[in-house]
């Protein structure tokens, strides 16, 4: 189970389709060798989309939207709190997307690039919500309204994790949504996030033993319960 | 490959499949170590929860219409911005040339307007003098200042000791405008191209003229 590592070389750019899996490890970094036919496919489906994008066509953010859509609403709803936020966030990409397309160079993939506006508009949303909060001298939390979605098998456990992610940093927040809950791979958030590999791995890895800390129960009361 | 529970947290950050593989081997037989690895697995299960990829058919086409509408907007500015197109064509050592150019001109026909506008003001101002005017006021003045003396002077032995209850008037009346003659004289010498306290002045020696006459009339009756 834990051992589920994707045979992907980590140049491979940002899959189309969601990966599922348990505990990943990424191991393509230890393995040598040029990108697979798969990733190169993906590079030049990359380029292409972003060539389209630039040109005007509507059909190339209808296909972006396709592909990348949900996965885009479900991350700004796990930062914003609330889909209507989140929808708003996702439009605003596209629109900011669509202006600034012609300063795009290329040095990220294009969806990256997409991603990483898509958080940053998040979080001005965010800061922009927080500050009409204050204006309004109403409730000054900072933890984001959450609002019920789709029934899951664990509302509870659910509920205690978003409230958990609300207590981590900004980082360790982001780079556990898009690893865990989203499957990006470690290459791809550092390309989003504008950091190492490395440093995401370790962001990961402080956000876990966080999160951990947050939602285990009192030793005492695991201990009645067994 | 041997893992031991000290392994155990740098292959959670970044353990490679076979170094993950050799942890669980090291579970079976290390309760701390399987509580951990499943606790730590645990998150990424429960991470799922938050997966919500429910379709919302009416989000793309309210993307699609926003798009649309910014793009209309676009090509908008793109018609104004046609007149300066040809902008980008010169080298940027020309546009700041331009640029520069452009600026003295400004500033120049801003001088020039602000010179004349001054000119224009001072000529259309009548009630101030200019130097060539005022000195030509004031040798006039002195002149005829020494010709009201003089008459002054002859008219000077009645007015000292009146015979008449007219003269005793008129020589009052000369105090007074000897008086008035002094105070704006001081207001004229703090204001010299002032034309209307020259006036008043003018009237004042005039008036000074004519009483003085009036004087002499009387003594000749």
């Amino acid at each position: 189970m834990g051992t589920m590592g994707l045979a992907l070389p980590w140049k491979a750019r940002i899959s189309s389709t969601l990966r599922e899996r348990g505990t990943r490890v990424e191991p393509s970094e230890h393995i040598a060798g040029g990108p697979s036919p798969a990733a190169v496919d993906a590079t030049s489906e990359d380029a292409a989309l972003a060539a389209a994008c630039r040109s005007g066509d509507l059909r190339a953010y209808e296909r972006l939207y396709a592909v990348h859509g949900a996965r885009m609403k479900n991350l700004a709803r796990n930062v914003l709190g609330n889909p209507v936020d989140a929808e708003d966030a996702v439009q605003e990409t596209f629109l900011k997307v669509q202006r600034s397309i012609a300063s795009f160079r290329g040095q990220s993939s294009f969806v990256t690039w997409t991603y990483r506006i898509l958080i940053n508009t998040c979080y001005d949303a965010r800061r922009s919500r927080m500050r009409k909060k204050e204006v309004a001298n109403d409730d000054s939390e900072e933890t984001p309204r959450l609002e019920p979605r789709a029934p899951g098998a664990h509302p509870t456990l659910r509920m205690a994790l978003e409230r958990a992610l609300e207590k981590l940093t900004r980082h360790q927040r982001d780079v556990f949504l898009l690893y865990e809950v989203e499957g990006f791979r470690h290459a791809e958030i550092a390309g989003m996030l504008e950091m190492t590999e490395t440093a995401s791995k370790n962001t990961l890895f402080q956000a876990k033993k966080n999160l951990r800390q947050m939602l285990e129960p009192p030793r005492s009361s695991a201990a009645e319960t067994r | 490959m041997n893992v031991t529970c000290s392994d155990r947290d740098r292959i959670f950050e970044d353990g490679t499949p076979v170094e993950w593989a050799a942890l669980e081997t090291h579970s079976v037989s290390c309760p701390v170590c399987a509580e951990e690895v499943r606790a730590w697995k645990s998150l990424s299960v429960v991470a799922k929860e938050l997966r919500d990829y429910s379709d919302s058919p009416s989000f793309w086409p309210r993307i699609e219409r926003a798009l649309a509408a910014e793009a209309a907007r676009n090509s908008q500015r793109a018609g104004r911005k046609r007149w300066f197109s040809f902008l980008p064509s010169i080298s940027p050592l020309w546009q700041t040339a331009l640029a520069g150019a452009l600026v003295l001109a400004l500033t120049i026909s801003g001088g020039w307007i602000y010179f004349h506008q001054h000119l224009d003001q001072g000529q259309n101002d009548k009630s101030l003098l200019q130097s060539s005017a005022l000195k030509e006021v004031e040798s006039a003045e002195t002149a005829y200042e020494r010709a009201i003396d003089k008459l002054d002077a002859e008219t000077k032995p009645q007015l000292e000791n009146p015979a008449t209850p007219l003269l005793a008037n008129y020589h009052e009346k000369l105090l007074v405008l000897d008086s008035a003659i002094s105070d704006l004289r001081a207001q004229a010498g703090l204001n010299p191209s002032n034309t209307q306290l020259r006036y008043q002045l003018l009237a004042m020696y005039q008036e000074k003229q004519h009483t003085l006459e009036e004087v002499l009339e009387a003594r000749q009756q």
